[in-house]
């Protein structure tokens, strides 16, 4: 599809997990977190731990909107999706110290939550999800599953899941499926 | 094959998130003979006992790891990051 005046292709948005209903469950909530902006940030070489920097710099102050990814490397994540203007201001404050790949429409969040989302998750996943091991704002990347995924706990019965748009559907209908004794 | 593994940076994870390389050898020099290449790339020793090999932590944190893995055992006697091994490309 084009503009009629331009002829510059239009590009819409459609959140992939916009069919999707959120699962209100008694133990096991499935909700898609509006897709904003995911940015991944590579630190160089010999870099030093960019965590506090990256929070201080972080669009959302919320809380945790730095993700830990692996040694080095970090998500910066918002539910508001960002103009040009304000992705460009951002990669440029981090760029002496990172580099940034713009993930925004690579990467979808879903939220699960509810008193027995550990053990739905644990259906899944070998990672020890234990308040214990696991505690509020750690991270990790792991598979649940076939498909690869970022696991954040946002709460204390919450985590954040981030994965690849085009398994976000899949993962979706797995997670129904794991938490279908508890909803 | 062992079938757990203590990622230095994720912790203990099942073998399913790695892949593994093979044999973690010290590169011969650049200009080494040919036998010595050789013999890098296609001769391998079977040990029993110790053994170290690289895993790469394919669905974690991407990390190139090192495991030292008894091979009679399958017991994992340690995995260190690879960059802090001696063994990585352009070192000694």
């Amino acid at each position: 599809m084009s503009d009629q005046a331009t002829g510059k292709p239009v590009i819409t948005h459609r959140p992939v997990l916009a069919a999707r209903k959120p699962v209100i469950g008694t133990g096991v909530s499935i909700e898609a977190i509006p897709e904003g902006h995911v940015i991944h940030v590579l630190a160089g070489k010999g870099a030093e731990n960019l965590a506090p920097f990256l929070a201080e710099h972080a669009p959302e102050q919320a809380l945790f909107a730095v993700r830990a990814v692996s040694p080095g490397q970090w998500f910066i994540v918002g539910k508001k999706p960002l103009s040009n203007s304000e992705s460009t201001a951002l990669i440029s404050t981090l760029e002496p110290k990172a580099d940034c790949v713009d993930q925004s429409h690579g990467r979808v969040r879903i939220r699960v939550s509810g008193s027995k989302v550990e053990q739905m998750l644990a259906k899944g996943t070998a990672v020890d999800l234990a308040p214990t091991a696991f505690p509020l704002g750690h991270a990790t990347t792991t598979l649940i599953g076939h498909v690869a995924a970022h696991i954040t706990r946002t709460d204390a019965e919450s985590f954040e899941i981030i994965v690849l748009r085009g398994f976000a559907e899949s993962l979706w209908d797995d997670f129904e499926t794991m938490g279908r004794e508890f909803i | 094959m062992a079938s757990l593994l203590s990622c230095p940076h994720c912790g203990t994870r099942p073998k399913e998130e790695f892949t593994i390389k093979g044999a973690a050898l010290t590169r011969p020099a650049s200009d080494a003979p040919a036998e010595a290449w050789f013999a890098h790339v296609y001769l391998r020793e079977n040990p029993r006992g110790n053994y170290e090999e690289y895993w790469h932590h394919t669905s974690g944190c991407r990390r190139w790891l090192v495991v030292t893995r008894d091979t009679a055992t399958h017991e994992v006697d340690g995995v260190r990051d690879a960059a802090a091994s001696p063994n990585r490309e352009g070192a000694a």
